[in-house]
């Protein structure tokens, strides 16, 4: 028991150079959380801001005008090239139309070519709505035409059925999953987080009570090695799941309760990785890396394992040559896992449960090298 | 009759080649403050960590407490304390921490514990540095704090390794001191050091090592009584000459000189009034002399008359060894 005491002090020491990167992790998770969903239930038609020249000037015309006024906002500009240019330029405006002269008249002959005029910053989204406004109300009006209405009457029923809105429902796909895209973040991030916590606490304590004359001073005394390891080991489980449940309780704060479903797979791909880092920094810690060292290394292995493994830029942004060396690291199987639950890949059950094996196995091969280490210092120092 | 504590017969250490301890024997008795005296790489500290079963040796035979002592020899390791060379303290702990840590490895009673460890930490007076942590203690201080961890469940059995290295004489007068008492206390006391006026001061019997063997054994008279020097007399004296030197050399007990133009330094060999016989002929020659002093031979002079060697290089700073 007191080695395990002993453990626990020398850890809060070396806790709050963790501190750090939990407050951070957690506040922006938080702050993702809470501050950045939108409420995404209601539907709202996109609206532009049009500035339209009628040269046409007739009640056709006007009645474009006021058909487009009616979804969208309209401003007045002065008809100058720069000032038009700057407006599209700042955005004060989406799309500059003008109502060619003859536009009635052309319209009522039935030629829908080269009735307008219109200027937008790029081909983007503004571009896209405004010409399918357009066509869609030139079509209508066609389509009335040829049926033998007379053009005012054509425009009059055109802007009725054009009128009619769609009932939009939102399909919140996320309302039933189990597995929000806010967890999806959280759980995407946390083995960069995971490394450098578990690597720059464990580390130092694991370091500490294995100092060859700490070692030495207690093996003069009635403990046993394997008590000593034991207390040890005890304690370092002990620190390992606490930091964990931590994260998961910051998870489950995130998620609105406990986990449903596919939430807990990623709950369980998150131990398995709680468990290869951990042993990752055990056996790291075998080679009794100074402080400097600890801090370099962290940020390599961790750095290093989330831009290759794609926990910073996704997978599917990475090129075969980055994935074929990832394949080789426990963050790639943690991804691809994270990945399938989010619907970034098909899930698979029989895969996840495969990738968790890889995963374990990293931590395993780790362990047992650590255990191994560790037993040759220790019967090299005896032997010396 | 004592009873013997430590029992050790032909012990043999190899690494590699190298013979660190060549059937190295030595009997240790109940309530001695037992000095393990030899230079750097004598064995001294091979010799303890086989005692304790720290380090496996090739041959020969431990006994502690009339039992033999093996790796496992648990109950026998939980009578012992023990005070390495190097400060082996938790840097992330207090003082107090440090004493209780190393105090529970023997003593799983709190409140017996608490006790004990109140009790070293007034022995080695640490008392207003309870909640430092080691980095902010001085050299002394910190050795003061490796003692009470070693010290804390009260042994029977105290092994001291060199726990003065890079102390300031004050806290080594005080270390000793609570050496002392501690034997007094009834705790038996192996002490190794390469400082032999240490070893003289508080040693009731002495092993002198080299070179992994023991090459005498004794108390300090014992082995003083062992050399042919009983006393080394010094003159500063300028220019003299060879007929006086033989005249000196021609007295009684004197049995070798040595003369370097501005000192001579005359050795004897029993007897009395032998400095009075030396400053008598000067006088005789009418020469004039500077300083004068008469030595007692030293556990230097009984290693160096053993061994041709010196136990500490004179040259040098004092505590460093040849």
């Amino acid at each position: 028991m007191q080695i395990f005491k002993a453990f626990f002090k020398v850890l809060k020491k070396s806790i709050p150079s963790s501190l750090i990167y939990i407050i951070i992790f957690l506040s922006i998770s938080l702050v993702f959380a809470f501050s950045g969903q939108e409420d995404k239930t209601v539907f709202e038609q996109t609206e532009l801001i049009f500035c339209i020249f009628d040269q046409d000037d007739s009640a056709e015309s006007r009645s474009l005008v006021s058909y487009i006024g009616k979804q969208h906002e309209l401003v007045d500009l002065e008809q100058d090239e720069d000032i038009l240019l700057d407006a599209l330029y700042y955005e004060r405006v989406n799309c500059i139309l003008l109502i060619k002269s003859g536009y009635a008249k052309q319209l009522a002959a039935g030629n829908t070519e080269n009735l307008f005029e219109r200027y937008t910053m790029h081909a983007g989204y503004a571009d896209i709505l405004t010409e399918q406004l357009l066509d869609q109300y030139v079509a209508s009006v066609s389509a009335y035409l040829a049926e033998g209405c007379l053009l005012p009457e054509a425009v009059q029923k055109a802007e009725t059925a054009l009128s009619v809105q769609a009932d939009v429902t939102y399909a919140d796909f996320e309302a039933d999953t189990e597995y929000p895209t806010v967890l999806f973040f959280f759980f995407q991030y946390l083995p960069y987080i995971l490394i450098s916590v578990l690597f720059n606490t464990l580390c130092p304590v694991l370091l500490t009570m294995n100092r060859n004359d700490i070692r030495f001073r207690t093996d003069c005394s009635g403990i046993r090695p394997a008590s000593y390891l034991l207390w040890n080991s005890a304690g370092s489980v002990l620190f390992i799941i606490g930091i964990w449940l931590l994260f998961m309780g910051v998870g489950m704060i995130l998620y609105g309760g406990l986990y449903v479903g596919k939430a807990w797979i990623a709950a369980l791909n998150s131990f398995v990785f709680t468990l290869v880092s951990a042993s990752w920094a055990i056996l790291f810690s075998c080679f009794s890396p100074g402080e400097n060292t600890i801090n370099l290394i962290t940020q390599v292995i961790g750095l290093g394992m989330s831009f290759f493994c794609g926990i910073f830029v996704e997978q599917s942004l990475l090129g075969s040559g980055v994935l074929a060396v990832a394949r080789f690291l426990p963050a790639y199987w943690y991804v691809r896992i994270n990945n399938m639950l989010s619907g970034n890949e098909p899930f698979r059950s029989e895969n996840v449960l495969v990738f968790l094996l890889i995963e374990t196995a990293f931590a395993v091969v780790a362990g047992m090298l650590a255990l191994l280490i560790g037993k040759f210092r220790y019967r090299r120092l005896s032997a010396e | 009759m004592e009873n013997t504590v430590i029992k050790i017969e032909n012990l043999v250490k190899r690494y590699g080649d190298l013979i660190a301890l060549d059937h190295f024997s030595l009997a240790i008795r109940e309530g001695e403050i037992f000095g393990l005296l030899g230079p750097n790489g004598s064995g001294k500290t091979t010799t303890i960590n086989c005692m304790l079963s720290l380090l496996a040796f090739d041959k020969g035979n431990i006994e502690i407490f009339g039992q033999k002592m093996t790796p496992v020899s648990y109950d026998i390791k939980k009578q012992i304390g023990i005070i390495m060379q190097d400060v082996a303290v938790f840097n992330e702990l207090t003082v107090y921490e440090n004493i209780d840590y190393f105090c529970g490895l023997y003593i799983t009673d709190k409140a017996e514990r608490k006790r004990c460890v109140m009790e070293a930490v007034e022995f080695t007076g640490l008392g207003e540095f309870l909640k430092f942590y080691p980095k902010k203690l001085s050299g002394g201080l910190l050795r003061r704090l490796n003692i009470a961890c070693g010290i804390a469940h009260k042994p029977r059995l105290i092994i001291l390794d060199e726990p003065t290295i890079a102390v300031d004489p004050q806290s080594r007068n005080k270390i000793l001191e609570g050496i002392q008492k501690l034997n007094r206390m009834g705790a038996t006391i192996v002490y190794t050091s390469h400082y032999m006026e240490e070893v003289e001061q508080i040693c009731t019997r002495i092993a002198i090592m080299d070179k992994g063997k023991k090459i005498a054994e004794g108390t300090k008279d014992e082995l003083k009584r062992m050399i042919k020097n009983t006393e080394t007399i010094t003159v500063e004296v300028l220019g003299l000459s060879e007929a006086v030197r033989n005249e000196i050399i021609q007295l009684p007990h004197v049995y070798r000189t040595e003369y370097d133009g501005e000192r001579l330094t005359v050795f004897c060999s029993g007897g009395t009034h032998n400095l009075i016989r030396v400053l008598d002929v000067f006088r005789t020659h009418e020469i004039r002399v500077g300083r004068v002093y008469s030595e007692l031979p030293t556990l230097n002079d009984v290693f160096l008359e053993i061994t041709g060697k010196e136990l500490r290089d004179r040259k040098g700073d004092s505590h460093v060894l040849s």
